[in-house]
């Protein structure tokens, strides 16, 4: 009787606000874990750039100095510098790489599964274990490339090609794209399935020529897709720093100093907290507008017909 | 039943606690790679002594960053074997005990390592006492200078000579190399094997008060001339140009005619690799004379602990002629200079080369070493892999100058 009763007294803007609480405690958890482990570490973040921090001893309130002193470092202005000449050397070859390996293993033809295995392979290797391991290939005399050139013939004397900047940045270059190429691969082999093959069929009977389908019909279609693989790229590149710490230790003379690498040499090498802190920030804002520059660009793909 | 359980139960704890107040356990930290004397004399003091000493290595790159930690968290050890050149950071950072009082009454006080002394003390108190001590020395492969038609007991006393006997080490065959050094911006090393040369000479790299960078001097050129021509001549293997460090001991391979090195590698080259014959001798200046950098690790106290007695009670003991002996034994050189020869009586003859270039060896003070020299993206680590291997000497130095001072002030 009673329950009866309450239920047609209740208005609907109590029912509707009794299941906003049960959202809120489906919710609840992943919103702890966010609160917990990123809200509150930002948050503690902020806090910590406006002090003279040092690893060991006092901390003093020193308010903006620490985001002032950034636009006057100088070892600053080139990690970022690097970092972006990186993120879009590296981005560029990875769409370059794996474009065409989706494309490849997109069509239906045998052993389609060996190879999208294959190109996969690396991705699941760690970053660090790579970078161990491609350490180990670039070395001068116990490695592998140097001495197979040597024996091919193609060069006198076994090149050490960690020493130089250019050969030290390309073998990087070939490293992050062995590891990173067959997860774009994937993400855009998935965007290229969901396009109709009716489309592509059509597109054809009215005399399209492959290019013409691949630049009027298949990239507009991704356009999305695109976008993801495109975040997740840039975000990962912009925190370089797996491979430079472990493959050149920052060299050839320091030209390989990631911004992540910088803020970990002034907070744990020369115990700056606060002014790592502050650098932190900086490069979440740097990543925050980035991203919505491309959250924009999925946006865009929305509004398209 | 129950009354007699009671009672053996408190008797039980009163023996327990008897036991634990009369033994003590000191909890203690030491880095990694400074070779087996330290574990040696620790496993005898427990064996011996009714206090015991509980070890922990550490990895040597992350201690400082791990204790610093532990001590921001209220988990840090008792006492500490603190790489010598920290100890500067760590004493003015107000982490460390005071020892002056019960140091200065120490008998031997004086006959202590005198750098390591120097180091351990801050505005005149003092933080820190020498644990262990490594000079590092030049050595040379006896066999190879055999193979090459050189007299292999005749020490080399010029770097002329160095690198005449390198050419002809070299001329022995495709892999043998007639001198090794880890240039690839390892800060640690070349502070160690390459700034004798300039020591040695008469000149340093920071000046006496360490607040001015001296890194441009006709010494320093001369030094750097040296080991590029080296290079230029392919008397070293080109993996030295990226070799941050981990390779460092490459003289233990064998293929390498000459390489400084320190004296924690002469008791692993004596115990580890038999088969390699080799003479060490002080490493000579880049225009005359000889030096040697005093590196190793002080014994340091952390602030507050309840266990005082018992650390001092254990570092007395490392102060005895048994504690020196093992140390020396496992390739440390004595800490005490009035018991030295006593100590190192019966050992390897070349471990006093060792023990003789602490009398030429030289330290940089400094509050900044992490930021200044040991860092791999730091001015020192840099510019010595910019200028040996480098096309722009001239930039090298100036940036490197540059930077140094800048890093110096900004300390200030």
């Amino acid at each position: 009787m009673a329950g009866t009763g309450s239920k047609a007294l209740w208005p609907q803007r109590m029912r509707r606000r009794r299941s906003g609480w049960r959202g809120l405690v489906y919710i609840a958890p992943a919103m702890a874990l966010v609160i917990l482990f990123f809200i509150m570490p930002v948050i503690f973040t902020g806090w910590m750039s406006l002090h003279n921090w040092p690893l060991m001893g006092g901390t003093r309130w020193i308010g903006f100095k620490n985001y002032v002193r950034m636009f006057h470092d100088a070892r600053f202005i080139s990690a970022l510098q690097f970092t972006a000449c990186y993120t879009v050397i590296v981005t560029v070859a990875i769409f370059a790489v794996a474009f065409p390996l989706a494309i490849f293993v997109e069509k239906q033809r045998r052993f389609v599964s060996t190879y999208r295995t294959i190109i996969f392979l690396p991705v699941v290797v760690g970053l660090a274990t790579a970078s161990l391991l491609w350490v180990w290939l670039a070395n001068v005399d116990s490695g592998f490339i140097g001495p197979a050139l040597k024996a091919l013939g193609l060069v006198d004397k076994s090149p050490n090609l960690l020493a130089t900047f250019d050969s030290a940045f390309l073998t990087i270059i070939i490293m992050v794209v062995w590891k990173i190429a067959g997860f774009t691969m994937i993400i855009l082999l998935t965007g290229l399935q969901a396009i109709p093959a009716e489309l592509t069929e059509a597109a054809r009977i009215d005399g399209a020529g492959p290019w013409q389908r691949f630049r009027h019909l298949t990239l507009p279609l991704m356009r999305k897709t695109i976008a993801l693989a495109l975040i997740i790229s840039v975000t990962g590149s912009i925190l370089a720093f797996d491979q430079f710490y472990i493959m050149t230790s920052g060299g050839p003379q320091n030209r390989m100093i990631s911004v992540v690498y910088y803020i970990f040499n002034q907070s744990f090498v020369s115990f700056n907290l606060g002014y790592g802190a502050a650098l932190s920030i900086a490069l979440l804002a740097i990543l925050v507008a980035i991203s919505i520059m491309q959250l924009w660009l999925l946006r865009a793909g929305e509004e398209r017909p | 039943m129950i009354k007699r359980l009671l009672a053996a139960t408190s008797i039980a704890t009163v023996c327990l606690a008897a036991n634990a107040s009369a033994a003590e356990k000191v909890e203690m930290w030491v880095r990694s790679g400074i070779g087996e004397a330290f574990k040696k004399t620790v496993e005898t003091y427990n064996s011996s002594h009714e206090n015991q000493v509980a070890m922990t290595e550490v990895p040597f790159s992350e201690l400082v960053q791990k204790y610093a930690t532990a001590i921001a968290g209220g988990q840090a050890p008792d006492a500490l074997s603190m790489d010598l050149i920290y100890n500067p950071a760590f004493a003015a950072a107000g982490q460390l005990e005071d020892l002056t009082d019960w140091a200065k009454a120490l008998p031997y006080f004086n006959a202590l390592s005198p750098s390591h002394v120097k180091l351990g003390t801050y505005q005149d108190r003092i933080y820190g006492l020498p644990l262990s001590v490594e000079t590092s020395v030049f050595a040379w492969n006896k066999d190879l200078y055999k193979k090459a038609g050189l007299d292999p007991e005749k020490a080399p006393a010029s770097w002329d000579e160095i690198t005449a006997n390198a050419e002809k080490i070299r001329a022995l065959g495709d892999d043998t190399y007639g001198f090794y050094f880890s240039g690839g911006g390892c800060g640690g090393c070349m502070i160690f094997t390459f700034t004798p040369l300039v020591w040695g000479s008469g000149n340093d790299i920071l000046s006496a008060d360490s607040k001015m960078a001296t890194l441009d001097t006709p010494e320093m050129r001369k030094a750097v001339d040296i080991y590029r021509n080296m290079v230029k001549k392919d008397l070293v293997p080109a993996g030295a140009a990226s070799d941050n460090g981990a390779n460092f001991l490459s003289f233990t391979n064998g293929k390498i005619g000459q390489q400084s090195l320190g004296a924690f590698a002469i008791g692993s080259l004596l115990t580890e690799h038999p088969d390699i014959h080799f003479g060490v001798t002080l490493i000579p200046g880049a225009t005359g004379g000889t030096s040697s950098f005093a590196g190793g690790d002080n014994f340091v106290i952390t602030k507050g602990t309840p266990k005082m007695e018992a650390v001092k009670d254990f570092l007395e003991y490392i102060y005895s002629e048994d504690g020196q002996k093992i140390m020396a034994k496992y390739g440390s050189l004595p800490t005490r200079g009035d018991i030295a020869d006593k100590v190192l009586q019966g050992l390897d003859p070349r471990l006093q080369v060792g023990m003789q270039a602490i009398s030429v060896a030289k330290t940089p003070y400094t509050l900044q070493f992490n930021d200044l020299i040991n860092s791999a993206n730091g001015p020192w680590a840099t510019f010595t892999s910019a200028a040996i291997f480098g096309d722009d000497v001239d930039g090298a130095f100036s940036s490197a100058q540059g930077e140094m001072q800048s890093i110096i002030d900004s300390g200030q």
